[in-house]
Order: C-alpha cells, then structure tokens, then sequence
C-alpha cells in the first residue's frame, strides 16, 4: 500500500505538487492528468531526485523520504523513464544486471533473476543484442525488465506506451498486466493512452496543478465529469 | 528483426546467456601487443626502441584519459601530471628503500591513484568544461611544485635531491636491464593495464560506469553510487598514470620536470580523442603518436614540433568527423569487411533491414558518442 500524505514541493512561486495526499491500495494504478499537472514530479518526489517541502510517502508502511534514491532501489523502488533509459553499448542481459549488481543479489541467485526477467518481457531471444541494436519497444521492455529484478516493490513507469504501434501498446499491456502477479510489485503507471489506464489498472489518482482531482475506482474516476473537463477535455 | 515473444509462447522461455567469449579481449591484448613488441624489438634500432619504450609509458596513460572519457564522458586535463606523481614515488621508494623495482612500480601507481581520486573530487559535482578548467589548474599546480622540488635523484630528506656530482640513476627491473628487454617489460606492463581495464569494462564497474554515461538519474534509478564509482575511475585512472611514470623513470633512470608541463596533460588528452578513446588499442595509437610521430620527424630531419600543427588538425577532424577516433576508424572498417564476409556467405532476412556496418557495429558493441 502507498500512503502519501500532504506532499507539497516547491520552486519559487510554483507548486508543482501541492498539498497531496492519497492512499493507493490496488496492485496497479493510475496517475493521471493534464500536461504540467504534477505527475512527473511525483515520480521524481518517490525516487529521490525531489525532496519536497512538506509530506511524506510511506510504501508498505516505511517511509521513503529519508532514504537516499540509491538505498529506495534497495527497499524494492524500481523506475522506468519517459525517455527510455539504456545503455547503448551493454546487452539487454547486461543493462538489467547493470541494476542486480547493486541490490544485494549474490552469485547465481542474479544470473536467475535476470533471465526471469528477460524471459517474462519476451526479450530472452534478444537478451545479448546491444542496447544500441534494439527498437524502441524492445529497449522499453529492457527498462521493465530492469524493473523487475530483486523483488521489486512498487514499479514507476512513466509513459511507457509513448511511441509504441497498436501490436506493441498490446503486447506492453499483457506484460503490466502480469507484473503484480508474477512479481508481487505494484505498479504505478502514467500514461495518456486512456485505454492502457482503463485496461490496467484498478484505481486511478487524476493531478491538476499539483492537487488531487479524484482518486478512486479507474471507470468511475475516468467517467467523472470534473476529471472529463480538466484531463479529457470534455464539455 | 527477430521480434521479441509475448510472454506465454515457447521462445520467451529461452533466455540467451552470456558466454565467455565477452572476455576474449583479455586474451587478444597481451597476444597482440607482445606479438607486435617481439617483432619491434628485432627490428628496431636503439633509438626506436626508446622511443617506443616511452610511447608504451604514455599509453598506458592514454589509457586512464579514455577510461574517463570513453566509459563517463569526464575530461580530466591532470593526467601527464599524474604521471609525474607516479614517476616521483617511484623513484623515492627505489632510492629510500632499495625495493624491488615492481614493488616500487606499485608505490607509484597507488600514490597516483590517490592523488587521481583527490583530482576526481570536484567530478562529484562538476562536469564538461568546469571540470576540465579544475584538473588543469591543478595540472598547473604540480608543474609549479615539480618545477621548484624536482624529481628524486638519490638524495637525503623528503625530496631526496642530491648535489649534481651524486645524482643516481633508478636501477631497471632484473628481469630487464638491457633496452630491448625493458622494451618488451614496458609493453608487458601496458598490456596488463589493458586488461585490468577490459575486465572492468565487462563486470560491475563498467556497467555501473555505463548507467552513469546513459545519465545520472538513470544510474541512480538503477541503485549506482555515483560517488563510488566515479570516484573508482579516477582511481584506475590514476593507478595507470602512476605506472606509466614508473616505467618512464627506470626506462631512463631519471625523470625531468620540465616534461611535465600542463600542455602535456592537454596533448595526451588531444591524442586520446584522435587515437580513440572508445577501443582499447585506441590508448596505443595515443601513445605513438605522442612518441613516435615526433620522433619520425626528427628523424626525417624535419623539426618534431611540427606534429603539434599535425595533432591539431587531427584533433579537429576526429571531433567532427571521427568521434571514435582512428581506432574506432579501423574497428568499423573490420566489423564492414567482416560483415561483407558474413553477408556473403549466409545472407539472413535481419541483415538486410538495416546496413551490415549499422547493425554489426551496434550488436558488437561499438560506440556511437
């Protein structure tokens, strides 16, 4: 379970999140909102690059802000990026065990996990191709597979549907759909693919300005008239 | 392009493993260079030789820039200086102590390496230009120290100075007292060098070196202590330095500080770039041309400062043409003629999606900066 409660960062004048709190209970959920509404910095307030001004997180009930970023990737915290994130000149096998080296996984125990985690994103035929030789859908799924070593916790994935053709939307959203399941981690995903939203996840928090807009079941909160005019821009 | 499998169908259940070949380089350096080393040393007159012993210093040198700067995008202009720090404690400890030369090799390369971590400190937080302006001030630095204490020459004290009617000369390996075999033990010495980077480039600290290049939140996102690692090349960094200064005292028995200016760090690491900071023979191409391009104008009786002007449009051409540098040059050019082999022989439907140089370069592990 995710707790957050009264989270407000702050740059000068502008309150990128401002007084947030929520209480996430579902294996896979929802952050959304428009452009600017606060959920990259979100993200970036649970990995470590934020410290905001006042609030705290709790995952699991430990709170997650006095740990330095390196020490939350321990505690089970994983990320994927907007931009995807790999390493050009490492293998699909090496930039996921770029992530097992530093979480304390010994001897065969990481060669295991990460061939779990190759094999679950599909990428197993693929696993000793370059970064730089993979598509991009493949180096998204090198980013989950990262995600997904070491007994993760709560898994942030930021747009990771951006770019991808109608085939590999499909295929990402069987792969998000597995996660809870197969690892145990929760999932906490920003995307503006309304179906990816509603097909994935059990609950949905919507950002405005940096405040909660709704939170609650993903039909209902998509549904909601309030959340129809400021995100989906309905009448 | 095979496509990846959905999870659920048989071929996502097959995860290829790594093999050993990705250690293979450890076994072509030392081949290669020795191979090469034995055929120089028949054919070479003295004057190559030392030459050559040098140009063998300084890319093991070369090596530690490219590390910096190939592997975390860092520019450290204090390298040459590293060197001295190397060749002066190499040169104490075999005066004070009277240690076996390797021993004394060693005390070089660590006192290095710690001064090489202390110059790192400001990468923390510094980057690009910022950085390169701090290590050259402190480039800078040493050149004003060296310039006022000198090397060692056998005296008594800290700064073991003796009166120029006493000056000693440092004693070369046992195992190499004559100039072709001390050739052959500085080529041994780089070799090693070479290794012990490559092994670091495919285990942990180089894939942790790589989420850092790939970005910062990246690696942190990925559990990388920056300041570990970072911190861990400036040290392998300067652990080679130091060698490289060991091996040029014995090579000569003394060292001069007017030959370790700051405009030399620059010149190693202007000829890292040209020489190719992404290979690993790319530090021996620096090393030659440090050495030997000057030396082969000199011999053609042509002023050997003349190679600046040569180094500086080199310089120009590899940042805007040749990123890789001219190893990265000759390592493309196999991976095209191999690829024109391959293609030849078994054509397959992957191959002809994209340019054989393309895809053999990016599955090979070839940079693109």
């Amino acid at each position: 379970m995710i707790r957050i409660e009264n989270l407000t960062v702050q740059f000068g004048a502008v309150r990128p999140l401002d007084g947030l709190s929520a209480e996430l209970t579902q294996p896979i959920i929802g952050l959304v909102g428009p452009n600017g509404a606060g959920k990259t910095t979100l993200l970036n307030v649970f990995s470590g690059f934020i410290t905001p001004v006042t609030g705290s997180i709790e995952l699991d009930g430990r709170d997650l802000l006095p740990l330095s970023p390196t020490r939350r990737v321990q505690a089970g915290l994983r990320r994927t990026f907007q931009t995807e994130q790999v390493a050009d000149d490492l293998s699909a096998w090496d930039n996921v065990l770029a992530l097992a080296d530093h979480i304390g996984l010994k001897g065969a125990t990481i060669g295991d996990d990460v061939e779990r985690a190759l094999a679950f994103t599909g990428l197993g035929p693929r696993a000793q191709v370059m970064g730089a030789a993979l598509n991009l859908y493949e180096r998204r799924m090198v980013e989950i597979a990262r995600a997904l070593v070491g007994g993760p916790r709560l898994i942030l994935m930021d747009e990771p549907g951006a770019g991808l053709d109608e085939a590999e939307a499909l295929r990402l959203r069987q792969c998000i759909l597995g996660i809870p399941k197969a690892f145990g981690a929760t999932v906490l995903l920003i995307d503006h693919d309304v179906d990816l939203i509603s097909a994935t996840c059990g609950e949905t928090l919507v950002l405005d300005f940096g405040k909660r807009l709704a939170l609650g079941p993903t039909r209902s909160v998509l549904d909601d008239p309030v959340v129809h005019r400021a995100y989906l821009g309905a009448a | 392009m095979t496509s990846p499998s959905l999870p659920g169908e048989p071929a996502h259940l097959t995860v290829e493993r790594p093999g050993l070949g990705r250690y293979r380089t450890l076994v072509t350096i030392p081949l290669l260079l020795m191979a090469g080393a034995v055929l120089v040393s028949l054919a070479a007159n003295a004057y190559w030789i030392s030459t050559l012993t040098s140009a063998a210093a300084l890319a093991l040198a070369a090596a530690g820039v490219a590390l910096l700067y190939g592997q975390l995008g860092l520019v450290s202009l204090c390298q040459f200086s590293l060197i001295g720090v190397g060749g002066w404690v190499t040169l104490r400890t075999g005066f004070a102590f009277g240690w076996p030369f390797e021993l004394s090799l060693l005390s070089g390369g660590i006192a290095a390496s710690l001064v090489g971590v202390l110059c790192g400190l400001p990468a923390l937080r510094l980057k690009g230009l910022y950085l390169a302006l701090v290590t050259l001030m402190l480039a800078g630095g040493f050149q004003v120290i060296i310039n006022a204490f000198g090397f060692p020459d056998g005296g008594s004290g800290f700064f073991g100075r003796a009166d120029a009617s006493q000056r000693l000369m440092l004693p070369r390996p046992l195992l190499a007292t004559g100039n072709e075999a001390y050739f052959l033990y500085a080529v041994g010495v780089l070799a090693l060098g070479l290794m012990l980077i490559e092994l670091h480039r495919r285990t942990k600290p180089g894939r942790s070196w790589a989420m850092i290049r790939a970005g910062e939140t990246t690696a942190l996102s990925a559990g990388v202590n920056l300041l570990l690692y970072k911190a861990w090349a400036f040290a392998l960094a300067g652990f080679l330095a130091g060698l490289a200064g060991g091996v040029l005292a014995a090579g000569v028995g003394q060292l001069d500080g007017r030959a370790f200016s700051a405009a030399e760090s620059l010149n190693l690491f202007a000829l890292t770039v040209v020489g190719g900071a992404y290979n690993w023979f790319g530090a021996v191409i620096a090393g030659l041309l440090l050495r030997a391009v000057p030396s082969l104008l000199t011999d053609h009786g042509v002023d050997g400062y003349l190679a600046m002007v040569i180094f500086g449009a080199a310089l120009l051409h590899a940042l805007v043409t040749a990123p890789t540098g001219i190893a990265g040059q000759i390592a493309g050019l196999g991976q095209w003629l191999t690829g024109l082999i391959a293609s030849e022989s078994t054509p397959s439907p992957a191959q002809q999606e994209a340019p054989a140089s393309d895809k053999l370069a990016a599955e090979t592990g070839e940079r693109r900066p």
